[in-house]
């Protein structure tokens, strides 16, 4: 068994008396297309800036490829990319000065890389000679995605990269993220709420809710393991089910139970009324954070 | 003998099957129908992966899948290609399996329903006709 890329141990966070992160524990190996999901304000972007350092945490501790993120070597940094929420990237340079700043700073720079990202995203000569203010959002959002990929991260983690980038935009980016990033056996976390990208290219899920990871797996296996059992009280109160994860009263006593890799669920024999459904992404998302 | 283009296939993202599970039911159509022949060459995982914008691994389990099931053979060298038929018997087996989910999906909305399996069985040799 390798070790793990990113391991957090009981990470807290709080701001001001909201608890955001509650004693988290998470682990990313080596090679895993992680998409993580969850609410809005659920902390991801919390969770993704304490897993890189950039913000400290209450307690707890976070080990990335193998050192403690509280004091991470140079060496080590320029081994991660990090496209943040919102691009935050220098606004009165251009972004011809703005790689040119980077790629000093970085011992490895695939410059074949950044002209190509530049000429197939639609940096002509005149936009990366205009100051990275003027550019639109989207715009904005590709240039960082080029920056965080110039030097060929082992680790990249995107916090939604794709937010203010159009279908046509979108789509070029998830071609760059399977051709570029993930055949070269790249470890990629990312958060987003377009969840069929997600389900493009991620190929395990972590769900974040009450500042922990409430369920965690491969996504193929969570789409065929997971049902929503839907049936009168009568015959489902009282009766757990296997592998359930939680359950739901509606006002007209309708129970509603979410269950993953129970196997035969364990249905009360001849459930008339009862009703199994298989869930999309979406479902399982609401199912799960809601 | 053709060599299949990754565009022949596509996939349906917010779906409760999993993309990878699309994949194998749709190469498997596409052999029954005989859409696809045996010997036929199949688009590499990378191309497909390209193509529809998916994570390679993904088409590559399929693949697997299919190769495992007897659907697809290994080529020496590389690459996949449709393996050849087995007994015609066994074939139209196979073929009938394909009607499963569409059937399983039926059969829950017969019992939703409280039909009795002779009421449907007959309504579906009469559907069955009506189409002949």
């Amino acid at each position: 068994m390798s070790t793990a890329i990113i391991q957090s141990a009981a990470i807290s966070k709080q701001f001001g008396s909201a608890p955001i992160l509650n004693a988290l524990d998470w682990q990313v190996m080596p090679g895993q297309v992680i998409g993580l999901l969850g609410r809005n304000g659920a902390g991801k972007s919390t969770l993704l800036e304490c897993l890189l350092g950039l913000r400290e945490v209450d307690a707890g501790t976070v080990r990335i490829l193998g050192e403690d993120v509280a004091q991470l070597s140079d060496a080590t940094r320029a081994r991660i990319g990090y496209v943040p929420q919102k691009s935050d990237l220098f606004e009165w340079m251009t972004p011809r000065q703005m790689l040119g700043y980077f790629k000093a700073l970085y011992p490895r720079w695939n410059d074949a890389k950044v002209e190509g990202l530049l000429g197939r995203w639609g940096f002509d000569k005149l936009m990366q000679n205009k100051p990275i203010s003027k550019l639109s959002g989207g715009e904005q959002q590709r240039l960082s995605i080029i920056r965080a990929l110039a030097h060929d991260p082992e680790l990249l983690v995107l916090d939604e990269p794709v937010s203010a980038l159009d279908p046509v935009g979108r789509r070029d980016f998830l071609r760059e993220l399977i051709d570029g990033v993930i055949e070269r056996g790249t470890t990629v976390v990312f958060s987003t709420h377009i969840l069929s990208d997600l389900e493009r290219v991620a190929l395990d899920l972590a769900f974040l809710k009450d500042g922990k990871i409430a369920l965690q797996g491969r996504l193929d296996e969570l789409l065929e393991s997971a049902r929503r059992v839907v049936g009168p009280a009568a015959l489902l109160d009282g009766k757990p089910l296997a592998g359930e994860l939680r359950r739901q009263r509606a006002p007209d006593g309708t129970v509603s139970v979410l269950t993953c890799g129970g196997v035969g669920l364990g249905l009360p024999a001849g459930a008339a009324g009862v009703r199994v459904d298989a869930l999309s992404l979406e479902d399982l998302f609401i199912e799960v954070t809601q | 003998m053709t060599t299949h283009s990754a565009h022949l296939f596509s996939i349906a993202t917010g779906s409760p099957e999993p993309i990878y599970r699309q994949l194998v039911d749709q190469v498997k159509r596409l052999v029954a129908a005989g859409q696809m022949a045996p010997g036929d060459g199949m688009p590499s995982v990378r191309e497909v992966a390209q193509a529809l914008a998916l994570n390679p691994m993904t088409v590559s389990k399929a693949w697997s899948l299919l190769e495992m099931e007897g659907v697809l053979a290994r080529r020496r060298g590389m690459g996949m290609e449709v393996a050849a038929r087995t007994g015609a018997a066994q074939d139209t087996l196979q073929r009938a399996e394909l009607l499963r989910p569409t059937l399983e999906r039926a059969a829950m909305e017969a019992r939703q329903l409280e039909l009795d399996s002779d009421t449907v069985v007959s309504l579906f040799i009469q559907i069955l006709k009506e189409q002949a």
